[in-house]
């Protein structure tokens, strides 16, 4: 858990779904009280098409990476894909990433599981492979169609999008990793068991002993482990499972408003799961200006938070306009309705 | 199983990547790929892929009576494409985009996606199709 300023990130992309459910039309059909999707400050949620999935979207965020890399995918020496929704349970998702980008076969490729922040562990890992030179560069992908039982409250903001990170050496990179410290316990917040089709919440744990408790603490000890202090931030991205709880755990951290908006992504998209935190952290690199200093938080149920100081480069603002940007996404949308939503995403079923 | 599995396999970087041959004597993209050049005869080609390659919308057609296995990508929308860079024509489903949206000369890029699967426990194939490209379509109420 030292810090290690030779690795940083060298692309960077996301992607988001095009069609788009308003949180009031899921409130008007199960009954919920109007005011609820105020009450989670999202307003609606991203909904993967009939032929999208995690492989899908994650395809695309990579794609962009790469373009923003300018590297040859044939060097790249590790697919890492964090995710909760497979489209196989057994078959890696990596593997046709891997192929259909062209990476392949000269590269490790494996799918991680931590509830939300499997993408994230990847990253860590990621670092480790590119600090040690047992990579040059790696691929990571975070991506879910996350799915929530209908009528329950996480349908509010279950949603679709994902986001791809390629880590290399820190002298090539538009961001540089100056410190990571990761915090885990057991949890029983959030979990689906074995062919189960939708998630499950403990009731009560969702909040203070899971999120609030494993950001606050990994915050705290990359704070401790680098001297810096809460001011030395430009912004600050956290888990963003809804609109308020990324803006309440910076207020009890110290970290103003403002800092903190600019990688809030939840309120027009919902909680991407996998690519929460780091699509968060992309529309920010898609902004941010060489020399800056970005907080990165992610948070995964189970539960887990890794916190990562990145320092920006002046190699950043050549790349920012070589993909589509976060906000590109954001505003290319189409509202459906709850049942074209229902089809979507297999909530309605055929005989086959 | 309905699939051929071998099938899936040998093509799949036609489908992921639009595997293609280009003629190191005319030039020309052999798009299905061909060993030997459909437009000179030569037999002097190489690797090429046109999975960059954004492309035009010359025609399309709107399928409503789906084919077994498309019943839930009902209509389905099928293009005749045109690469911008080696003019190579393409025939491919179009995605992220509703009916009336389609116009001639529209500029779509190739994008992975799911075509079809067979059933619940067999293979997911994926394959390029192609969708307005980013920022040209903005927000709509369907």
């Amino acid at each position: 858990m030292r810090p290690d300023p030779s690795v940083g990130i060298i692309g960077w992309g996301s992607y988001i779904p095009r069609w788009r459910l308003s949180l009031s039309e899921i409130a008007r059909l199960w009954g919920f009280a109007p005011e609820t999707p105020r009450g989670l400050n999202v307003i609606e949620k991203a909904v993967a098409g009939r032929d999208e999935d995690a492989v899908t979207m994650g395809w695309e965020a990579a794609r962009n990476a790469l373009l923003r890399a300018g590297i040859d995918p044939k060097e790249i020496g590790a697919v890492w894909f964090g995710t909760e929704s497979k489209p196989y349970a057994v078959k890696p998702s990596a593997t046709i990433i891997a192929e259909a980008l062209g990476i392949t076969p000269d590269t490790m490729a494996t799918d991680l599981e931590f509830a939300c922040r499997a993408g994230s562990e990847a990253l860590r890992i990621s670092i480790g492979a590119v600090a040690s030179g047992l990579v040059k560069y790696a691929l990571v992908i975070g991506s879910d169609t996350a799915q929530a039982n209908p009528g329950d409250v996480l349908e509010f903001t279950a949603s679709s999008a994902a986001t791809a990170l390629i880590t290399g050496p820190a002298r090539e990179a538009a961001a540089v990793f100056e410190a990571s410290y990761t915090y885990v316990t057991d949890t029983p917040d959030f979990w689906r068991r074995a062919h189960q089709p939708y998630p499950l919440h403990g009731e009560g744990f969702t909040g203070e002993p899971a999120y609030f408790h494993h950001i606050i603490n990994a915050v705290k000890g990359l704070l401790e482990q680098t001297g810096l202090r809460v001011s030395d931030f430009d912004y600050a991205v956290f888990h963003q499972p809804n609109g308020k709880f990324p803006l309440a755990v910076a207020k009890r951290l110290g970290f103003p408003k403002e800092k903190v908006l600019p990688g809030l992504v939840t309120p027009y998209i919902g909680n991407s799961y996998n690519s929460s935190a780091l699509i968060g952290l992309s529309r920010v690199l898609d902004i941010a200006k060489p020399g800056q200093r970005i907080l990165l938080a992610p948070f995964g149920s189970g539960a887990g938070s890794d916190a990562y100081s990145i320092v920006v480069t002046d190699k950043i603002i050549e790349r920012q306009d070589k993909a589509p940007k976060v906000d590109d996404y954001i505003n290319r949308k189409c509202m459906i309705d709850y049942a074209t939503y229902a089809k979507f995403r297999g909530i309605i079923t055929r005989i086959r | 199983m309905r699939f051929s599995i071998p099938r899936y396999w040998r093509e799949r970087h036609s489908h992921y990547r639009l595997y293609a041959k280009k003629c190191l004597k005319c030039g020309r993209i052999n798009y299905p790929p061909s060993n030997i050049c459909r437009y000179c005869g030569s037999n002097e080609l190489e690797d090429y892929y046109l999975e960059n390659e954004k492309a035009k919308v010359i025609s399309w057609t709107i399928i409503y009576p789906a084919p077994e296995g498309f019943e839930e990508q009902r209509p389905r929308i099928i293009a005749m494409l045109e690469t911008l860079e080696t003019k190579t024509h393409i025939i491919a489903p179009l995605t992220d985009i509703l009916p009336e949206e389609i116009k001639e000369g529209m500029i779509v890029e190739p994008v992975l996606r799911r075509i079809k699967e067979d059933r619940e426990a067999g293979l997911i194939h994926y394959a390029i199709a192609y969708r307005p490209v980013i920022g040209s379509i903005g927000t709509k109420e369907q």
